[in-house]
């Protein structure tokens, strides 16, 4: 029986926040993880975060991931890998299972952070070999480089379900469609618009009736559903994909906190069975905490103030730091949190419907939570959108931001000051001068959402030249030719690609700049390269 | 607790109940609700009648629908069903394992 | 054929190197260290194993070694999951039946 001060189950975002913030404080730290790679998810999340700087937003999920790996081994802690928990006992003993050796080790402390597990729906053909988890083909392309197939469904429209659509495209697969059984897409608008115009179709209320093939997927057919979930007769639609990908939720895996007889409760809006927490993340047993979406499902930034709030209360209860100290790191945790919390999605605890406005009173874009794109129609009413005569004036920034998520890296990046978002970073940010923007793109490049462009309508005559973030292979050179799309992909005209930037600070993220004819400036926002013009 | 209460009534088929819910044993819906409508209304119940959640994954993908499924069937809200038992050990384990084990 | 061998964000894959195995008597190639089930794929091999009672195909599903749908006879043992197993040069890798690799199908 080894002890240690603080056991920790799980290495990922939430796990080692917490191993970091203990081992800072002193205290002697293990880490066990069943996975062979350390992160959890972290690894295979290669989009830009969301929040604000101190929640490390704008980067990429697996370069945090790197940074809290190379953080906490520094600090002396100790991460087991290959090694799973699969009992805890009276007195926080745990067994844990190390290759063909069961192993027994004792905390002082405990922290429950195993994360979440994919939740799944049954329908004919869904055992089939090519039905894989949205995680799955996370980890095929993102960590093993596999495409898991050539043409994907899409089955879930929440914030997996679309980021891991435009992660297929950005591996090279084609994405046939994002179905949701719900009559709006749940995850982030701008992420959702982001494969609207790459020309991915979403198909809301609707399901999936059955997945064909006899030992693998060889087409899909989807259904429409109406108001009582029911399948509307006449209405099912035949895809031909290999892959269908699941991303219909996460559930708790709450298993352990169950086993160490902590009290667990329903609730809804956490994804399930969640063990009962005070705010440090104490759970009803003494000394056992829970961190990140065992204790109910959020983003991954919240999973990392979470683990930090929880070590932070354990070095103060093994008096490793003075309570005013600990209350200090706390409250600036706590209300890290609470920003991150906030808006349109947040997690503030109440009953969540479905808002029909924003913070700032704007009325929310239909077209975002039902096509995944914004109508130009819609657009004018947002503070982050210049109207006409702005844009008569030269070069601005067009920020499509509509919807109140906690992000403000567009305010931090600008060096002019054009941009404010304010304290609360849920607000919409607001174009406060387009005079000085320089037209240097950082914004764009930054926005973790694609949601900023810089449109410049004195470009030439009758051409204006429109700037949007790219992030696909092989990267258009400048000179050549393609296709201006608009944000639900239709083709507009033909576009010229003016310049490419890419630089360090970029982190992948292109800026590419095309010519586009004058009356497409606040309408084309995608590049297709090559491509003659096509019908429709 | 769920009232154990005969209704009488015949069992109706459903036109999904041959989906297999849990992957692992194989097990359908339509054997969960038989089973319900035979007297089995917890999930421990009904794991040990059928061995959903009793399978290498250890009901990791199942036990949420099986619940829903026991729910549904009870017309009560899923929260009024009680999760199966939490056991050591939570993962599968290979026998050589204990085998090898130091500790005896 | 559905190696990324170029991706806009991500920096070069670090595969091993490429070794042989058998998969059911005939002989594939990977990369060494990378799970099994990867190197399978990439082959083009999407059943793992047929179920125990309906005698249904099974292949990867959760990639991570929960679900336990890949699992397959590595080297004479069952019930190997091979989504997180690690590929090696010369490994024998079959497909399951029930959990046997005799080619029986189901107990229904």
């Amino acid at each position: 029986m080894i002890r240690y001060e603080v056991i920790i189950i799980g290495a990922g975002p939430a796990g080692l926040s917490a191993a970091i913030e203990a081992a800072a404080r002193g205290l002697k730290v293990v880490v066990f993880d069943e996975n062979d790679k350390p992160g959890g998810q972290l690894f295979k999340q290669i989009h830009k975060f969301f929040g604000a700087k101190e929640h490390q937003a704008r980067e990429r999920g697996f370069r945090i991931g790197e940074r809290l790996l190379a953080q906490a081994v520094g600090l002396g802690v100790k991460v087991v890998l290959g090694a799973q928990v699969v009992g805890i006992f009276d007195n926080k003993q745990i067994t844990v299972m190390i290759d063909t050796q069961m192993e027994y080790y004792v905390g002082n402390s405990i922290v429950i952070a195993t994360g979440a597990s994919e939740n799944v729906i049954s329908f004919p053909g869904w055992t089939l070999p090519g039905v894989i988890g949205a995680g799955a083909a996370q980890t095929l392309m993102n960590i093993y480089g596999l495409r898991p197939g050539s043409k994907v469904l899409m089955v879930g429209s929440g914030n997996v379900g679309v980021v891991v659509g435009y992660q297929l495209i950005q591996a090279g697969c084609q994405v046939a469609a994002v179905i949701d059984a719900a009559a709006h897409i749940g995850g982030y608008g701008v992420h959702a618009a982001k494969i609207a115009r790459m020309g991915v179709p979403f198909y809301l209320s609707h399901t999936i009736a059955q997945a064909h093939g006899t030992d693998r997927v060889c087409g899909a057919t989807i259904v429409e559903v109406d108001q009582a979930w029911q399948p509307v007769p006449g209405s099912e639609k035949f895809l031909d994909v290999d892959v269908i990908c699941l991303a219909v939720g996460l559930s708790p895996m709450s298993q352990l906190a169950r086993l160490a007889g902590c009290l667990l409760q329903d609730h809804p809006h956490k994804g399930g069975l969640v063990p009962v927490c005070d705010e440090y993340g104490e759970t009803t047993v003494k000394d056992i905490y829970a961190a990140g979406d065992v204790a109910g499902i959020e983003e991954a930034s919240s999973a990392m103030l979470q683990g930090r709030i929880a070590g932070n209360a354990i070095a103060c209860r093994h008096g490793y730091i003075s309570r005013t100290e600990f209350e200090r790191y706390h409250a600036e945790y706590k209300t890290s949190l609470m920003q991150l919390r906030g808006g349109t999605f947040g997690h503030d605890g109440g009953e969540k419907t479905q808002p029909k406005h924003t913070a700032e009173g704007q009325p929310l874009s239909q077209t975002l939570l039902t096509k995944g794109y914004l109508d130009e129609r819609e657009l004018t009413v947002f503070p982050g959108i210049p109207g006409e005569a702005a844009r008569k004036q030269g070069l601005v920034a067009v920020l499509e931001c509509t919807q109140n998520i906690p992000c403000n890296p567009c305010q931090d990046v600008c060096p002019k000051g054009c941009i404010k978002v304010g304290d609360k970073i849920t607000n919409l940010p607001v174009m406060v001068s387009s005079a000085h923007c320089s037209g240097c793109g950082l914004c764009v490049i930054s926005c973790p959402g694609q949601a900023i462009f810089l449109v410049n309508e004195t470009y030439a005559d009758n051409f204006a030249a429109v700037s949007i973030p790219y992030e696909l292979v092989p990267l258009p050179v400048p000179g050549s030719k393609g296709m201006a799309c608009d944000r639900s992909g239709a083709v507009l005209a033909e576009a010229e690609v003016i310049s490419v930037r890419k630089n360090a600070k970029s982190d992948g993220t292109a800026l590419l700049t095309m010519k586009v004819p004058g009356q497409w400036a606040m309408l084309a926002r995608f590049f297709k390269p090559g491509a003659a013009l096509q019908e429709g | 607790m769920i009232k154990r209460t005969a209704t009488g009534k015949a069992f109706i088929d459903q036109p999904d109940d041959s989906l297999v819910i849990c992957r692992c044993e194989e097990v359908t819906k339509g054997e969960i609700r038989r089973a319900v409508y035979e007297g089995m209304m917890t999930m421990n119940e009904v794991k040990r009648y059928l061995r959903p959640g009793m399978g290498l994954c250890q009901g990791q993908s199942c036990s949420r629908k099986v619940r829903d499924i026991i729910a549904a069937e009870l017309c009560v809200p899923r929260e009024k069903i009680e999760l199966s038992t939490a056991r050591n050990p939570i993962r599968s384990v290979p026998m050589s394992v204990y085998a090898n084990d130091k500790a005896f | 054929m559905y190696r990324i061998e170029n991706h806009p964000i991500l920096p070069e894959f670090h595969r091993g190197k490429r070794v042989a195995f058998l998969f059911d008597g005939k002989e594939y190639e990977g990369f060494e260290g990378e799970p099994i089930a990867i190197a399978l794929r990439d082959n083009g091999v999407m059943v793992h194993h047929y179920t125990a009672k309906r005698a249904e195909p099974r292949g990867i599903f959760c990639a991570i070694g929960r679900c336990n749908d890949c699992v397959m006879i590595v080297d004479g043992a069952p019930n190997i999951r091979t989504c997180v197993t690690p590929l090696q040069a010369g490994m024998k890798v079959e497909t399951q039946y029930g959990t046997s690799n005799e080619g029986v199908t189901g107990r229904q």
